[in-house]
């Protein structure tokens, strides 16, 4: 029974590009109730196993990871076939300055995005051509940091918006990239090739929503005075 | 024969009304009071015939509120006891001899005629003046004008039809007289006895550090801005350029994507584009573009142009203004509404004008045919029009300030008068390596109201070749640069006041005092603006903004209209807090956000719940009691955490 259980989630996990290391699923299964209905045993280990760090969790055949000279700067483009699974260790919003991304922030900690609490900062003129660059809620392009279940990590750019890719996501979401073409060393993600399967990593994501102002004030402050 | 007293708000609407129904009125001397006089002449009222009729006026509120004498002395009581320590209401003491004056007036007339400005303001001093008149006369008939200029034609009407003094208005102005007085007085005591010690004091005196239910909101809005200057951190970021020469024309396409603040990603981008070697184009539109004409003038919206055209602060554009309008020129200069009245005859303004050659060609030209009813804006104060010119005057008869108050009042009106210019548009769009570029250009055909209103820009941009879409090319130059964010500005005077009109504190009238008396307390310094970093877009503006405008369409906008000419920003002023305003603002935020004096939202709904009496939905005791327990919280916790009000003015600002 055991086994077929193990055999049946596999097969259920592989179909989504997932394949799971021996050990999580072995514990995964001695973890369920007896009579817990098969279908949903199913989900629950997809929802599990997307909220695990896949450099423990997964296997890594040779097309589920990046290949190994991915990094190198002087290939000027490769298409990577995949499906590769990766998940989401950091992002950022390249479109608006960190800055302007501090404000924002701390506009928040202020409940000014509450109703009845906003207060007007700036005031549209037609002529003057405006005042001070509003805070705009940006629509990116972001930059994200992704890493394979060999734990290889590569940056990545999401240059036509893509559902799901914000600076809201959580961090350790799974992506599964498919026909990517990886410039320089950093992939360009485009919206037909990239599968969010969502989940995440508590720790990572609570770790990294906690530190952001913090680290998009060091960030500017350091691009600032290095200067241009 | 029914005998009429008639009281206006001052002097000289008082001569100038009398005038206008007696001739030449007899003027009375009044005892005591050089500036008042009493007009005497005969009248025949539709309501009342033939009357024998006595002008005469007040200056402003006659009556004073004040805490009753046993608090009146700072340490007579706790500050917390002066949201309800009984108020007094009396005679003030300079106004004395004007209610004398009613008073006695009052005796020999049987009916009382008010005609103050029709405002809040105004509703309430006419209750004062009927107040003052019926407990003299009791069996005096109360009647009121409603009147927005003082032409001739307009002020007989307004004496023919009289109408009731309106309570709510009156009741409102009395509600906010009182939690003015309360506020007030609470937290200047409170924040002056706790913050005394650690200002410096200027020689004997002892410094007062008032407090203002609109000034805190106002000072809030310049320590806002003046810390997001000071904190404010230049960023590098990185854009793409195409240059492509057709017909002899060399054209600049800018990116889309505005730029972008990761080198590493621009450079791929770039490259990308240089090894796609084409560009192709996806989109050629050549359509109609208009830029509208202005709306009718409001107070907010002459204030703002004011201090930003007229090289004069808002407060002195409106003293202007006033003086404009009690002298007959132009309508009352204190009004919300931006749409005129279809009944208007406004061909009638429009002709007076003709004779003025600066701008009666315009006129005339309006009178030809070229005239348009002016656009409706979405206010309407149902008291008075938008600020017209009611007769013309010669330059010659004019000083300085008010040659150009007037002169922009006039072009203002004939520009509402006019046409919306009319342009092409051209827009192209290519696609060079996956990303998009753009240019716009404009084509201006017809200036119409932009040859009577120079305040606004609109201009052709270089002519644009030909394109056609699917049109492949090889750019003649794609190249990568760099800029820096820069800092905004200090807050200007016309942002202030945008500002504050947005967030709902002061109304259009008060406004320009609210500024004023920021500044007479050494809160901010005012400067002229043009020192320092803040004079536009030397590189691109800071971050969103560029993106901003790369993204979202230019609608009517020409590119050369957004690019923001120094040369009319000449005498604009920038507020900088002092050490005591930042201090001041930062310890009511450390104290608390959510109810933090420094804020728009208590004085915002208070603005609110003033309109909610005037149109009868509350009364002037629930308004004030409501009022005054959502300010008692605040006070209490500030007087709680009083100490963290006095740790930041110890410190002083951060750094200064």
């Amino acid at each position: 029974m055991a086994n077929n259980l193990v055999a049946e989630l596999t097969q259920h996990l592989n179909s989504r590009h997932l394949y799971p290391a021996a050990a999580w699923l072995q514990s995964f299964v001695s973890s369920t109730r007896p009579n817990t209905p098969l279908p949903a045993l199913k989900q629950t280990a997809l929802f599990r196993l997307l909220a695990t760090d896949i450099t423990t969790s997964l296997q890594a055949p040779a097309n589920t990871i990046f290949p190994h000279d991915i990094l190198n700067p002087r290939t000027q483009s490769c298409v990577v076939a995949g499906p590769v699974v990766c998940q989401v260790l950091d992002m950022e919003d390249i479109g608006l300055s960190r800055w302007a991304q501090v404000e924002q922030i701390e506009a928040k900690e202020r409940g000014e995005m509450t109703k009845g609490r906003e207060v007007v900062r700036v005031v549209e003129d037609d002529n003057e051509g405006g005042t001070v660059a509003p805070a705009v809620t940006s629509r990116g392009p972001f930059k994200l940091l992704l890493q394979d279940a060999k734990g290889a990590k590569l940056y990545a750019v999401d240059l036509r918006g893509i559902d799901g890719i914000n600076t809201a996501m959580a961090m350790g979401a799974k992506l599964l990239l498919r026909d990517t073409d990886v410039r320089r060393g950093v992939a360009m993600l485009e919206p037909a090739n990239v599968q969010v399967l969502g989940g995440k990593i508590d720790a990572l994501d609570k770790a990294w929503k906690e530190g952001r102002k913090q680290r998009l004030m060091n960030a500017a402050k350091m691009t600032g005075e290095a200067g241009v | 024969m029914a005998r009429i007293l008639c009281v206006a708000e001052k002097p000289s609407i008082a001569k100038a009304v009398a005038n206008h129904l007696g001739g030449q009125a007899r003027a009375e001397n009044v005892r005591g009071i050089q500036w008042v006089k009493n007009y005497k002449f005969d009248y025949n009222f539709q309501r009342w015939g033939q009357s024998s009729v006595t002008f005469t006026c007040v200056a402003g509120h006659i009556q004073a509120s004040d805490f009753h004498e046993r608090y009146r002395k700072w340490h007579s009581c706790q500050p917390s006891d002066l949201f309800e320590a009984p108020i007094v209401v009396h005679v003030a003491e300079d106004k004395k001899a004007v209610a004398t004056n009613i008073e006695a007036q009052a005796r020999y007339n049987n009916i009382l005629f008010i005609w103050t400005d029709c405002d809040r303001e105004g509703e309430h001093i006419g209750t004062e003046i009927r107040d003052i008149a019926l407990k003299a006369n009791p069996r005096m008939q109360v009647w009121r004008a409603r009147f927005s200029n003082i032409e001739r034609a307009h002020i007989i009407q307004a004496a023919q039809t009289p109408i009731q003094l309106d309570e709510a208005q009156g009741n409102a102005v009395a509600a906010r007289i009182e939690l003015d007085l309360r506020l007030g007085a609470a937290f200047t005591r409170m924040q002056t006895l706790a913050l005394q010690s650690m200002i410096p004091q200027q020689g004997e005196q002892k410094k007062v550090i008032s407090y203002g239910s609109c000034q805190f909101p106002t000072l809030g809005f310049v320590v806002d801005r003046y810390l997001r200057v000071r904190n404010f951190v230049p960023e590098p970021f990185w854009y793409i350029r195409v240059s492509h020469e057709k017909d002899g024309i060399a054209v600049k396409f800018n990116w889309k994507r505005g730029h972008l603040f990761d080198r590493m990603t621009v450079i791929i981008i770039f490259e990308r584009c240089l090894l796609s070697k084409q560009a192709k184009v996806t989109k050629m539109q050549k359509k109609p573009t208009k830029k509208w004409k202005p709306l009718p003038l409001t107070t907010v919206e002459l204030q703002k142009m004011g201090s930003r055209f007229l090289r004069m602060t808002s407060q002195e554009v409106m003293k202007v203004a006033e003086e404009l309008y009690t002298k007959g020129w132009i309508s009352y200069p204190r009004t919300e509404t931006d749409q005129f009245d279809k009944d208007m005859d406004l061909r009638k303004i429009i002709e007076k004008q003709e004779q003025d050659n600066r701008w009666g060609n315009f006129a005339t030209g309006l009178m030809n045919g070229g005239f348009n009813q002016p656009r409706n804006g979405r206010n309407n104060d149902k008291a008075h029009p938008p600020i017209h010119p009611v007769n013309y005057v010669n330059p010659s008869q004019l000083n300085d300030n008010e040659k150009r108050v007037y002169k922009f009042v006039v072009r203002r009106f004939l520009a509402c008068c006019s046409e919306d210019a009319v342009g092409e548009a051209t827009d192209v769009e290519i696609d060079y390596g996956g990303e998009t570029f753009n240019v716009h250009g404009l084509t201006v055909i017809a200036r119409n109201y932009l040859d009577v209103y120079p305040w606004d820009r609109w201009e052709s941009s270089q002519n644009l070749p030909q394109y056609t879409v699917g049109e492949a090319f090889e750019p003649t130059e794609a190249t990568m640069h760099d800029g820096k964010t820069t800092a905004p500005g200090y807050l200007t005077e016309p942002e202030l006041i945008a500002l504050m009109d947005a967030n709902g504190i002061g109304t259009d009238a008060t406004m320009a005092e609210h500024i004023a008396k920021i500044k007479e307390r050494e809160y901010v310094i005012a400067r002229p603006k043009g020192g320092g970093a803040g004079n536009g877009g030397v590189t691109e503006r800071g971050g969103g903004r560029g993106r901003g405008r790369g993204r979202g369409g230019r609608g009517g906008r020409g590119g050369a209209a957004a690019q923001n000419g120094g040369g009319g920003t000449g005498g604009v002023q920038e507020f900088i807090p002092t050490t005591l305003g930042v201090a001041l603002i930062e310890g009511y935020d450390n104290v608390g956000f959510e109810t933090s004096l420094s804020k728009p939202f208590l004085r915002k709904e208070m603005e609110v719940q003033m309109k909610a009496i005037c149109e009868g939905r509350s009364t002037r005791n629930d308004v004030v009691q409501q009022n005054l327990e959502q300010y008692r919280a605040v006070f209490n916790r500030t007087q709680q955490q009083i100490n963290v009000l006095k740790d930041v003015s110890r410190a002083g600002p951060k750094s200064c």
